[in-house]
């Protein structure tokens, strides 16, 4: 593959690597496999992107890799000790932005996504990054109705795990 | 629940501050990673699988064995059923490499799932297939052990089994190519669908969930 392509790619990736780390911030607990997801999804990008033709958005055509990545092709290493002092980054909430309650409110519900089983956390990471029904289907392989009666589903599941 | 959903989903678009940063060079050295994907994995193994019993044929010991049917009446059965196995191993590597080039990350996630579902498939029944005929060669050695008598002179015992009669020589020879053949081939078996199992579960579990939505 040529350089200028290659070029083209970390700089699209490099631009838009937040998608990348909050995919990869939903469906890991340390540093070291968020890095090594990262790394996978990089490395399954890349592969595809001969294939993309630019007829859709970059990041787009990133949610699908990164997600297809994380759910399925992505072997979880086992041998990694969870490092203490390591807060994943989803759990960082600004906190003058928020009152206390509100604040307490944020960190329950991130906790409560990722207790989710990996569907589900692909569900709503796609809402929570603002796509509709018809995209979130279209990238999980189901219905837009199954989508919205999954979407439901785990609302209610959040609304058992804040409230026990 | 609306209103929290909302409140996070507010949060989360904020979230692009909090994020770690890599630089041009750490990205550009991952773009030159090796993969360490189960689609990757299920090529190495099968691969391994496809060509290891074949393998087994370079070992001085089973040569011996296999001498022993080229030097005898058994002969053309031999031939016929290494031709047989060798177009069916050959057939399950075509129709491997069509569907394991069919797997694509652009794919949806359901679709993905089921073609790597797929793919394994076909190596799990080429391996069902050459287990089976593993256990048909054990039979077919044992049944030629049987039968023959003079190949006894065509093994060399050494001195040691000078005192052993010929048919408890025979019967010692019986069984032990038939039990080591056996447990072999269960071994392999059960080392197969472990390996599988292992990789594959959380797969599975993801396939099944998006697949009862649509019931």
């Amino acid at each position: 593959m040529n350089k200028e392509l290659e070029h083209q790619f970390v700089t699209e990736l490099e631009n838009n690597q937040n998608i990348v780390h909050k995919v990869c911030s939903l469906y890991t607990n340390d540093r070291d496999s968020h890095n090594d997801l990262f790394q996978e999804i990089t490395i399954q990008l890349w592969k595809a992107y001969p294939k993309f033709r630019g007829d859709s958005k970059f990041s787009t055509w990133m949610y699908r890799v990164a997600l297809n990545t994380a759910i399925t092709l992505y072997r979880k290493s086992k041998k990694r000790i969870r490092t203490q002092d390591y807060e994943s980054v989803i759990f960082k909430i600004k906190a003058d932005e928020y009152d206390e309650t509100q604040e307490q409110q944020l960190k329950l519900m991130y906790k409560a996504v990722k207790q989710l089983g990996d569907i589900d956390k692909a569900l709503v990471f796609l809402y929570l990054e603002d796509k509709n029904y018809g995209e979130i289907a279209e990238t999980l392989g189901i219905t837009e109705v199954n989508a919205r009666v999954k979407m439901n589903r785990i609302k209610t599941k959040l609304r058992t795990i804040l409230n026990p | 629940m609306m209103d929290e959903l909302e409140l996070l989903k507010k949060d989360w678009q904020k979230k692009d501050e909090l994020m770690p940063k890599l630089s041009y060079d750490e990205i550009h050295k991952m773009t030159w990673k090796k993969s360490s994907s189960i689609v990757k994995w299920i090529l190495i193994i099968s691969i391994l699988e496809f060509t290891l019993p074949h393998l087994l044929y370079i070992l001085p010991s089973s040569r011996d064995v296999l001498s022993v049917y080229q030097n005898n009446s058994m002969s053309p059965y031999f031939v016929a059923m290494s031709i047989f196995s060798y177009s069916i191993a050959l057939y399950f590597i075509f129709q491997f490499y069509r569907r394991y080039r069919e797997i694509s990350v652009l794919d949806n996630s359901k679709n993905l799932m089921r073609k790597i579902i797929k793919t394994r498939r076909t190596v799990k029944n080429y391996i069902i297939f050459s287990l089976s005929m593993v256990l048909v060669m054990v039979i077919v050695i044992v049944i030629g052990i049987y039968l023959n008598n003079d190949f006894l002179s065509d093994l060399d015992f050494g001195e040691k089994a000078k005192d052993v009669s010929p048919e408890k020589l025979k019967l010692s020879l019986m069984m032990a190519v038939g039990i080591v053949g056996v447990l072999l081939t269960f071994a392999m078996g059960v080392i197969y669908f472990l390996l599988y199992g292992l990789l594959l579960r959380k797969l599975k579990k993801n396939y099944t969930e998006l697949r009862r939505l649509e019931v």
